[in-house]
């Protein structure tokens, strides 16, 4: 019992120091608002993009919602990936303290764990804020008491579950590198391109839709979309019911994890066998 | 021994500030992945944005376009107006203000270096980006558009040293402020889109940003047909008074903050 309790303060511990590392810079009113401006920028591109092709027609609601909550959900895949591995090369090359966080008792998983809860609960706020906002300025067919908050929120909590394991595996892999500077947001990249946030994934060509198809995010999307949006949502898999779309979120994510886990693993003992847990990188 | 003259420092100092990121174009393997990764991935996201809108080629070529100009941005982000930031961090800043030479010249050298940095980024994206999507440029627009490449660039790069001297006032809150200045800035300058669709109102507001009117020009050259915020001609010239309105405001801006800075000691306040 004691073991637990241990992890659990290390855990509460590691998630305090995420949220103050990314937010004791300023007040939190002006840390909302920066964190709020790029998703919220992104959306009213994607937003003005649509309407200069569209024209305003009639019927354009239903993919501006596609498009919004897409960018809005997309906040915690940038913080929980790429916020998130970048923390990673930022505990050993800027703070100097992955080595002692190693050399502790806490296990190395729960601590990242906790490091990561931090980054994505910075996300909470900024795609709510984008999601009111886009909802109200733009009449989306967004219903609080209409949302399917079950799907949504087990959907999410999934999704999200696959990307701290991927991100993990990612930002260990990148403390093989001197200088990953740039190498989150990389990362988040090309989960942008292929996860169906802002394009239906059948628009890429065959060989990434079929990678697109083998991500969890790109039903994480789907079931977004259905439980917020209802009959309202643009549908990336129209043959699939919502059980469908869960199940192949499930698949996934336990794909996921298991290749992200065999990658950790790999990272874990290359990095201590180089000696990349305390490598000076010049920071 | 004669000593030499202040402008000889001051011309001397440009290439030498400029020196380093010209090696470093080709230097760090990792940064030439990134910045020319980040730039790309970005500009094909959009192409798919609009090939999933059934657009027409020529908005193809409007993303391609603010992709050239996003990795040029980017630059002037990462490496003109918080490089104040990352020098003080590392203790350059401190030997640059103690150096027989002044800031206003270092900032040159790095504009010269940063601009020829973003370059061969910028090639890249619209080398790639072009050839995979068949996105086509009237050639009779090629070289007047160049000019009013290069002197959006100028521009850019002198807003870029005004960034620079503000940012000496910040701290930790500096790389927050570099992402902030992103996506709104994509947003007001209508890298993906013609500015004019933003109305009067926040077009215009977002034509104190030299790429908003110089994308939209270089668009009515490379991309005839498009729909333009204001006529050509206007637009070059707004793009040319900016050059030295920025220079001007920003060696303003740097007498008067590095004064500041050395009284408040901020200069070699470390914040990491």
């Amino acid at each position: 019992m004691s073991v637990v309790i241990a992890q659990w303060r290390g855990f509460k511990a590691a998630t305090w120091l995420g949220w103050q590392i990314s937010s004791n810079w300023t007040q939190p009113l002006l840390f909302v608002i920066y964190s709020v401006l790029r998703p919220l920028s992104a959306a009213f591109i994607l937003v003005v993009m649509y309407q200069v092709i569209s024209g305003n027609k009639a019927g354009t609601v239903a993919y501006l919602a596609f498009l919004v909550t897409g960018v809005a959900f997309w906040s915690f895949v940038q913080n929980g990936f790429a916020g998130f591995s970048n923390g990673m090369a930022e505990d050993r090359g800027e703070y100097r303290m992955l080595k002692y966080v190693y050399m502790s008792s806490l296990n190395f998983y729960v601590y990242l764990l906790g490091r990561a809860l931090a980054q994505l609960g910075s996300a909470v706020a900024s795609t709510l804020i984008v999601l009111v906002i886009a909802t109200i300025a733009l009449g989306l067919p967004i219903h609080p008491l209409d949302v399917n908050y079950p799907l949504l929120i087990g959907g999410s909590a999934l999704a999200l579950l696959a990307v701290v394991g991927m991100a993990m595996a990612y930002g260990l892999l990148l403390l093989q590198m001197v200088d990953s500077h740039g190498y989150g947001e990389l990362g988040a990249a090309f989960l942008y391109v292929i996860s169906g946030a802002i394009f239906p994934i059948s628009v890429l060509p065959g060989i990434f839709a079929f990678v697109a198809s083998l991500t969890p995010l790109a039903y994480w999307m789907e079931l977004v979309r259905r439980s917020l949006l209802g009959a309202h949502a643009v549908r990336m898999f129209p043959a699939l019911s919502d059980g469908d779309v869960l199940l192949r979120l499930v698949v996934t994510t336990a794909g996921a994890l298991l290749i992200s886990h065999l990658v950790f693993t790999w990272a874990d003992r290359s990095s201590r066998r180089q000696g990349l847990i305390d490598r000076e990188s010049n920071w | 021994m004669n000593r030499p003259s202040a402008l000889t420092i001051f011309l001397k100092t440009i290439p030498a500030r400029a020196h380093p990121r010209f090696v470093g174009v080709y230097r760090n393997p990792a940064w030439i992945v990134t910045e020319t990764l980040l730039p790309l991935i970005g500009t094909i996201a959009m192409v798919y944005v609009y090939r999933a809108l059934h657009a027409p080629t020529r908005y193809l070529g409007f993303v391609v376009l603010g992709g050239v100009l996003l990795a040029f941005w980017q630059n002037v982000i990462w490496a003109m107006a918080t490089q104040f930031f990352w020098d003080r961090a590392q203790g350059n800043l401190e030997l640059f203000v103690m150096a027989p030479t002044s800031l206003a010249a270092i900032l040159l050298g790095m504009a010269v270096g940063g601009a020829y940095m973003s370059l061969t980024r910028a090639a890249t994206v619209l080398l790639v980006v072009s050839l995979v999507f068949g996105v086509s440029y009237s050639l009779a627009g090629l070289l007047p558009a160049l000019a009013v490449f290069l002197l959006t660039i100028a521009a850019l790069y002198c807003l870029g040293m005004l960034l620079a001297s503000l940012f000496l006032f910040y701290q930790r809150e500096a790389w927050h402020l570099a992402d902030a200045l992103q996506e709104p800035i994509y947003f007001l300058s209508g890298f993906y889109f013609p500015v004019r669709s933003l109305g009067a109102v926040v077009a215009g507001l977002g034509s104190l940003i030299p790429m908003t009117l110089g994308l939209d020009a270089i668009r009515q050259l490379l991309l005839p047909g498009t729909p333009q915020l204001i006529p050509l001609a206007w637009e070059v010239l707004a793009v040319a008074l900016q050059i030295p309105i920025f220079g001007y405001l920003s060696q303003l801006s740097l007498r008067i903050l590095e004064r500041r800075a050395r009284q408040d000691a901020r200069l070699i306040l470390r914040t990491t």
